[in-house]
């Protein structure tokens, strides 16, 4: 274990070591070339963490970048290369580039935002960046850029080396950080980010925070490039641009790191060599091998060299797992009498459709609640407006006494709620292990720079995972699952954020007999003992009759009857509302 | 009275390029960005109509035909497996749109094309002198936009079309083939890009990349319109006049990023843009 997390360090600094001699071997062309490459894959790093982890397909690090040299260059070229004004410039850079990162962040993700979204803002971006370089006059130096100004008083294998140095480290705090517990939060987000909001997460925060540092990380390259270049044009900050870091990306491996690395440096010398002989052809061929990598090839050159060497180690071989251990549930210590959950003339309709009206409910904990009633009669539509806050609705719904209105999911999961959805809702390319990780992230945090070695969770949590026998499958990636072990999963993963309420959407749907009877008698072990409140929408009538302590039927959108389980199973109303109503 | 005849005539161009985008999209739910390339190879059968000697207006149905027939060829080799995935179909039509805007590097250089002007002269209008072709380009999208919409109200495709976009499977099991739907309409929209291509060559100056800046409207335009046909012409209308007014009173700098700052603000404030407004 030890051994192969200090892999990293030890590559790194082989690299480091190899990269210092290699100008003594290069000549001056393939020298000034390599140095723009190495800069350049510094950016890919960034566009392969935003695009291949966290699944935001970018165009907007070249107008970060473009930021970063412009204010470099114009320092500069202002104020001269003394050291303090190199180091002033270098601040600039990476603050200017950082805070517009920040506000293209904040207007990308915002709560129901979608992926698209945010690559249509990452499209107009840097061509208003560009646009403004345009019209910046003789600050900007307009469409013939900035040349000129003072640089660091470096050779050109000072550069090289510089750029070396940086890329390597870029990629080994990304190496590390992908790989961490926190990594894995990434990878949450792309795949099911309601997910990640109903543990309590903030998806949305993830992303502004990845894109507002990446920023900086793109606005630091800018710099580098301003200086090694000593020349900034306006086609450093454009679209174009933009789409060719994606390129290389794509075609080096998206989501390895090192393959964008490779596939970036790669390209862009064999572009310097090949392409004054042949320009035309050299783009056509380039946009061909693309177009091919993404329909054929989707992990990239790397995906190619990892079936063929088998040695190089991406994401999806892992293996990890760490051990399980219970935590001391916290002690049922509240007074039962108040109610958790109360809902008061709660209405809510889709245009001039009415799916709920004059809703009143109260849950206190302890309790387990079902609500029946036939399809369409707002069950789950009851279910969304306790867990989403935005939802417009009318009434009222207060969470032990704090009114829920305006809440994002992920804040009302603060306050104590859990969801179990209809379908299960898990991360699809994690293992059970991480999931069950991200599920302890609100309470316990993820570290961004290594793997916990044991996995604390309420004992609650690991009953259902025991009955289930999901803990011999913590390595398992979840997408192998069954469905009823998915089910059991997302309801360990609600467990496990230790909720003063669940709510769950029918459970049991699909399930075996068997896996029927182990989520009841956890069900009865939550609420009974440890006095957690729980809602259940159910069909199965047997079911609902053999765990609830209170029925609440629905109908049309009404709440027709609230009782104790035998009031209910005998009421006339609820007989006629299943055998269709009407006829006595 | 100028002004409203630019805002009017900037807003039907705007119209005819982004239509083709929209039929894409709308049944396909993919973002086209080889567009700009087939509005550039439709510019390019005017070029070739001028060199053959023909008659200029013999290109608009020769782009329309030429533009379906590199539509089908893409939508069978290149769209096709990627249904499933959206984001990487916009990459591999960017990618196909290198690749036809290299091709025609290499067939007919990167230098500037001329081409005859299709209509020439200005018209009288209410007292005001204006470029007759402008007025054409006006006529010409609504000619476009009252064929497409008949299409989709009144034909057994547009019928079958609609199926799609509401609910492909259901579609499916009717027994409507929806990959031939699948393949017509990105037929349809290719040639419609390229027709737009022809209508834009006494507007734009014709090169190998005159495509990209195209593009990068229609495609704003489309997202805001969310695939709905009238929502298309009230986004064009309103962003074409706000393009119009803005370079005309503020800066021509400006102007060119104000269709792409203001959709992105108005998807900011409403996804579903301008569509259910």
């Amino acid at each position: 274990m030890r051994l192969s997390r200090l892999a990293p360090l030890v590559a790194a600094t082989v690299a480091v070591a190899a990269l210092w001699v290699a100008p003594l071997f290069l000549d001056p062309f393939a020298v000034n070339v390599l140095t723009r490459s190495m800069i350049y894959a510094v950016l890919a790093v960034t566009v392969d963490l935003l695009w291949g982890f966290m699944g935001i397909l970018t165009f907007g690090q070249a107008a970060f970048f473009g930021v970063g040299a412009y204010a470099a260059a114009m320092m500069l070229g202002r104020f001269g290369g003394a050291p303090e004004w190199i180091a002033a410039a270098l601040g600039v850079a990476v603050a200017a580039s950082t805070l517009l990162g920040l506000a293209v962040g904040w207007l990308s993700f915002y709560h129901r935002s979608t992926a698209l979204y945010a690559s249509v803002i990452s499209l107009v971006f840097p061509i208003v960046v560009t646009q403004l370089i345009y019209s910046g006059g003789e600050l900007t130096g307009s469409s013939s850029g900035l040349v000129g100004f003072d640089v660091l008083p470096f050779e050109p294998a000072g550069f090289f080396r510089l750029a070396a140095m940086v890329l390597v480290a870029v990629t080994l705090a990304a190496w590390v950080f992908v790989r961490s517990d926190a990594g894995r939060a990434l990878v949450a987000v792309r795949d099911n980010d309601a997910r990640c909001a109903y543990l309590g997460l903030n998806p949305k925060r993830l992303q502004i925070l990845m894109t507002t540092v990446l920023a900086g990380v793109a606005g630091l390259a800018g710099f580098m490039f301003a200086n090694a270049s000593g020349v900034v044009a306006p086609e450093n900050a454009g679209f174009l641009f933009g789409t060719e870091l994606v390129i290389w990306v794509a075609l080096g491996g998206r989501g390895t790191l090192l393959g964008p690395v490779v596939g970036t440096v790669a390209i862009d010398y064999l572009a310097a060599n090949l392409s004054g002989n042949l320009p035309f052809l050299w783009q056509l061929l380039l946009g061909a091998t693309f177009v091919a990598v993404i329909i054929l090839l989707p992990g990239g050159l790397a995906e190619l060299a990892s079936r063929v060497v088998g040695w190089l180690p991406s994401r999806r071989a892992e293996g990890f797992a760490p051990t399980l251990r219970a935590r001391a549930s916290l002690p049922a210590s509240r007074d039962y009498a108040d109610p958790l959950l109360k809902v008061s003339g709660l209405a809510k309709s889709y245009g001039s459709l009415t799916v709920l009206e004059n809703i009143d409910l109260e849950v206190r904990p302890g309790e387990l609640v079902s609500l029946v009633g036939p399809n369409g009669a707002g069950k789950t539509t009851l279910m969304r407006c306790l867990s989403d806050g935005t939802e417009p609705i009318k009434g009222e719904i207060a969470i032990d006494g704090s009114s829920t209105a305006g809440l994002t999911p992920n804040r009302i999961v603060a306050l104590g709620i859990g969801r179990k959805f209809q379908v299960a809702s898990v991360f699809e390319s994690l293992t059970v292990a991480d999931c069950l990780l991200l599920a302890r992230a609100s309470h316990d945090g993820l570290s961004p720079v290594g793997r916990a070695q044991a996995l604390s969770l309420p004992q609650a949590a690991i009953d259902v995972m025991r009955m289930t026998g999901l803990d011999r499958m913590l390595a398992s990636p979840v997408h192998l699952l069954s469905h009823g072990q998915k089910q059991a999963l997302e309801l360990s993963m609600v467990v496990a954020l230790e909720p003063r309420m669940i709510l769950l959407d029918e459970p049991t749907a699909g399930l075996t007999k068997a896996e029927r009877t182990t989520i009841g008698t956890v069900l009865r072990t939550l609420t009974g003992e440890l006095g957690i409140a729980a809602v259940l929408v159910e069909h199965d009538l047997d079911f609902v009759r053999q765990i609830s302590s209170r029925i609440v039927v629905l109908h049309q959108g009404r709440l027709v009857l609230d009782g104790t389980v035998d009031e209910v199973v005998n009421s006339e109303t609820v007989k006629t509302i299943y055998s269709g109503g009407g006829h006595d | 009275m100028l002004l409203i005849l630019d805002v009017l005539t900037t807003a039907a161009v705007l119209f005819v390029v982004a239509i083709g985008l929209l039929a894409i999209f709308g049944v396909l739910k993919i973002i086209n960005f080889a567009h700009g390339a087939w509005i550039t190879v439709g510019a390019y059968c005017a070029v070739v109509t001028t060199h053959l000697g023909l008659n200029p207006w013999v290109a608009l149905p020769l782009a329309f035909v030429v533009g379906g027939a590199l539509g089908a060829l893409s939508e069978l080799f290149i769209i096709r497996p990627l249904y499933r995935r959206p984001l990487d179909a916009i990459l591999a039509t960017w990618g196909l749109g290198i690749v036809i805007g290299q091709l025609i590097t290499l067939g007919f250089g990167r230098d500037v094309q001329l081409t005859p002007n299709l209509v020439s002269g200005t018209v009288n209008l209410l007292g005001v002198d204006y470029s007759a072709y402008r007025l054409v380009a006006l006529a010409a999208a609504i000619v476009v936009g009252v064929a497409f919409a008949a299409t989709i109200e009144g034909t057994r495709l547009g019928l079958s079309a609609r199926a799609v976009i509401m609910n492909e499977t259901l579609a499916r099991g009717l027994g409507i083939d929806t990959a031939r739907v699948r393949l017509l309409t990105f037929m349809i929209g290719a040639g419609l890009a390229a027709l737009s291509g022809v209508l834009l060559t006494p507007l734009s100056s014709v090169d190998p990349n005159m495509g990209v800046g195209w593009l990068i409207g229609a495609f704003m335009l489309v997202m805001v319109a969310n695939g709905s046909l009238p929502a298309l012409a009230l986004a064009c209308l309103a962003f074409g006049a706000a393009q119009v007014l803005i370079s005309t009173f503020v800066s021509p700098i400006l102007g060119s990023i104000a269709i792409a700052v203001l959709a992105a603000l108005v998807l900011r404030i409403n996804p579903k843009g301008f569509s259910r407004a």
